[in-house]
């Protein structure tokens, strides 16, 4: 199966996350993606992990991970070869995805005003920090500091120490998806009638929009005229992680105080509770006798234990595992949802699958990363027709 | 200007608290018709708040103690219909519509099935084991219409031994190590809060999701079942973990605001109660800018942060020495200062600064919907910006069952004796029963 993509041309000139995971979650599908990385590679072949901490540009984990079922080529882009190497590559595609500052691509001559002259069916979509309008539409832009003026970081942590930012790369992540479905919807368009589009995508705008709390709470700040804390943890009733016998568990068991009583199998304390009175708002003393208990239940039971309870009674319940816990969890396991590829350099290595199942059209038979340029003879010379003593002269003047 | 990419595209949606809903918010800000259907007889939980049964007074400290389900009603106020004044409902729900059914009961299954002769997606984020029981798998749909899309987002798969584990997203991604990596490096895991980023994520996949399955049938004609679980939507963002590990079998340890190379990386204090500023300086020349902002000659001497190395090897130090210079000065002020230098710097915005924020608003993100009885309100708008389709909300948030009659009467043409007959049953209309309420 080639996937539901299948026929879509795509051509990448993005780096490290969001371009990369845009181009990427259009290639499980079956999308044909081109990625041009400037002759260095993109950065994110520098970033790791690397086997044995030991660094290679074919070997980092972060590449490896984002540009699988892709094809790479070298190329300078701020060259006016490159330039001009880069809109004939541009002809021959459906979508353009690409994350240089804004106003570098036009002046480097593949702007969306030059790239869709008589194209009106292109789909090209520009990621920058903050977007191609506004007062820090030249600002620079990181994923820490993209969380922090854009998304949930001051509401996530604890009340009383530094606000904490969400793991890894998170907002470009989001960024990245969201990106991959803006395309997408825009090519339906184009397929459909013609009508192609220019997408502008500010990862803090996404953080603005995204769902993790930000767009909640904005609301609830705009109804209310306050804004959100970061709680403390013990604020509510038996919610929250707490630690049980053998590590950390996150149970929303204080939502009702039955099935809190049922849970730790302490009916006798029914006694002591005061009828119609939320949980978090009974007497001082009542919210003592039921946590301690609570902890000490917990620190009577393993924490699988604990959330398999749990989930009998509809509790709402997880567990904070580890990566090695995920990656040797029966669940995903029994679902096969890890993929093993070969890679030429890396070797072999377990990757994360599919992370949607479709039943009439499944993605594409997952191929590696690229080597760095693997295809500049493919593209170049059999693609756009350039002879071979053409492609030496480029490949010495550093165009590719 | 250009129609909208998803226009005539019909959306029927189950869908419950925060991911699903999210899958239609995109869906139908782009131009699908969504059409929420909801029961009136039971509540589901967590999505208009309607088991919230606060006082105004219960609600304020409820916002005071945190926590994502607090109810947030327009000044607190529940009224006399809490359900269509849910912030968390509200911000989501713009552009769709609501029609009331409850697909449990054979009236119900009925009307639904009939509207999902005329929808081109149906969209469900509950327990798999409820759409079981209500017979409404994907085997069962096909029947009805071979060329639906069904997109299934259950918490952690369809099969597997987590099948009916429910969670919400802070549950999620505690199950699959995120919340684990992203914990304080001081503190243990009780400190490190919820986050809902599980949601956040499957929310814009599962709509990417929804653009392939349509794609496809155009192309074949064929329907399908989409199944997207979030603990599995959420993997490709912890590929890097996930790779070191299968690379050295290295167990990611929190990581708090650190960050692989860089140094100094994190949030610094700033002059007031809770305010940060976040810095990331990857370069030995955005060192020396940031230590002249500052002025802090004595960081840029130090021999422990000379060089990008040695700066991560005593990123600790650094923090601590760093932040004493940060701690004087204005955030906002600060900010402006470092990007004139070159330093990646950004200030911490909570949601009324969010609400103020000169660069959103100059880009048009907050936009206005007025519901009738409930004001006129801002709320967060589009994360994408077409250039040729300008885009705005079209419907205000809509009330339970607020569109009944569009729905059985112009599109699934119900008579109006049968409509009235449904609404006699207590099955139809814009109140939940009092039974649902716990007042029966």
């Amino acid at each position: 199966m080639a996937g539901p993509l299948e026929g879509i041309r795509v051509l990448e000139l993005a780096r490290n996350v969001a371009g990369p995971f845009a181009g990427n979650l259009l290639a499980d599908y079956g999308a044909e993606v081109l990625k041009v990385e400037p002759p260095t590679g993109d950065p994110a072949r520098l970033a790791g992990p690397f086997p044995g901490d030991d660094p290679h540009p074919e070997k980092s984990g972060l590449f490896l991970h984002l540009n699988t079922n892709k094809r790479s080529i070298t190329l300078d882009p701020s060259t006016a070869e490159g330039g001009d190497l880069v809109r004939r590559l541009a002809a021959g595609v459906d979508i353009v995805i690409e994350d240089f500052a804004p106003g570098q691509a036009a002046q480097w001559g593949f702007g969306w005003e030059t790239l869709s002259e008589g194209r009106a069916d292109l789909v090209m979509a520009s990621i920058t920090p903050f977007g191609q309008s506004g007062p820090y539409r030249d600002y620079l832009g990181t994923e820490i500091t993209l969380q922090a003026i854009g998304g949930p970081l001051i509401n996530t942590g604890h009340g009383e120490k530094e606000p904490l930012k969400l793991g890894g790369n998170v907002a470009h992540y989001h960024a990245g998806v969201t990106t991959a479905f803006a395309v997408m919807a825009a090519q339906l368009r184009a397929e459909l009638d013609g009508e192609g589009d220019y997408i502008d995508i500010s990862v803090q705008q996404c953080q603005a929009g995204f769902r993790d709390r930000r767009t909640i709470f904005v609301t609830a700040a705009s109804y209310t005229g306050t804004a959100r804390n970061r709680p403390v943890p013990g604020a509510r009733l038996a919610t929250g992680v707490r630690e049980c016998r053998n590590g950390y568990v996150n149970v929303m068991a204080g939502r009702s105080i039955d099935s809190l009583l049922i849970l730790i199998e302490r009916p006798d304390l029914f006694a002591v509770v005061e009828p119609d009175v939320p949980p978090n708002q009974q007497p001082a003393t009542v919210i003592e006798t039921l946590e301690t208990a609570y902890g000490e239940w917990l620190m009577e039971h393993d924490k699988h234990d604990v959330i398999a309870r749990g989930q009998e009674l509809r509790i709402l319940c997880g567990a904070v595992l580890t990566i090695e816990d995920l990656l040797t969890d029966p669940h995903y396991r029994d679902r096969d949802v890890w993929d093993t590829l070969e890679h030429p350099v890396a070797g072999a290595l377990e990757y994360p699958g599919a992370p949607l199942l479709m039943s009439a059209s499944p993605r594409a038979e997952p191929r590696p990363a690229p080597l760095l340029g693997e295809h500049n003879e493919a593209v170049y010379g059999d693609e756009l027709g350039i002879d071979r003593d053409e492609l030496t002269r480029l490949n010495a003047a550093g165009v590719v | 200007m250009a129609k909208l990419p998803l226009e005539g595209i019909r959306v029927a949606a189950i869908t419950v608290v925060w991911a699903g809903p999210h899958v239609t918010q995109l869906l139908a800000e782009w131009g699908a018709e969504v059409i929420r259907v909801e029961p009136i007889n039971s509540v589901q939980r967590n999505s208009r708040g309607a088991e919230n049964r606060m006082t105004r007074e219960q609600a304020i400290a409820a916002a005071v103690i945190g926590g994502a389900g607090a109810p947030s009603w327009p000044d607190y106020e529940p009224g006399d219909d809490p359900w269509n004044r849910s912030a968390a409902f509200n911000s989501h729900s713009r552009n769709k519509r609501s029609m009331t059914c409850d697909v449990m009961s054979p009236e119900g299954r009925e009307a639904f099935l009939k509207l999902i002769e005329v929808c081109d997606v149906f969209i469900e984020n509950n327990v798999p084991e409820t759409i079981e029981k209500a017979g409404l798998t994907w085997e069962a749909l096909r029947e009805v219409n071979p060329q639906l899309i069904m997109l299934r987002m259950p918490a952690f798969g369809l099969d597997g031994p987590y099948k009916n584990y429910r969670g919400f997203g802070t549950h999620v991604e505690g199950m699959i190590g995120h919340h684990y990596l992203r914990g304080y490096r001081d503190a243990d895991p009780s400190y490190t809060g919820d986050a809902f980023t599980a949601d956040g994520i499957a929310g814009v996949l599962g709509a990417l999701a929804v653009t392939m399955g349509l794609r496809h049938r155009r192309r074949t004609g064929e329907g399908q079942q989409i199944e997207m679980p979030l603990a599995q939507a959420f993997l490709p963002v912890l590929g890097e973990f996930i790779l070191d590990y299968t690379m050295n079998g290295r167990v990611t340890p929190p990581q708090g605001n650190t960050h692989p190379s860089h140094a100094p990386h994190g949030v610094y204090p700033c002059i007031g109660d809770d305010q940060w500023i976040a810095i990331d300086v990857a370069t030995d020349e955005q060192f020396a800018a940031l230590c002249e902002t500052l002025d802090a000659t004595a960081l840029a001497s130090d021999e422990r942060f000379a060089g990008t190395e040695a700066r991560w090897l005593n990123r600790d130090a650094l923090d601590a020495a760093l932040g004493a210079f940060t701690a004087p000065r204005e955030k906002e002020q600060l900010f402006h200062e470092l990007q004139a230098v070159g330093v990646p710097a950004a200030p911490t915005h909570d949601e009324l600064e969010a609400l103020a924020d000169e660069h959103l608003n100059a880009r048009g993100f907050f936009q206005e919907a007025t519901i009738e009885g409930i004001g006129t309100h801002r709320y967060p708008g589009m994360t994408i910006e077409m250039a040729n389709t300008p885009n705005e909300i079209r419907l205000p948030p809509p009330k339970l069952g607020e569109h009944n009659e569009y729905v059985y009467l112009d599109l699934l043409g119900y008579s109006r004796d049968e409509y009235e007959s449904l609404i006699e049953r207590g099955l139809v209309g814009t109140r939940y029963t009092p039974e649902a309420l716990g007042e029966g």
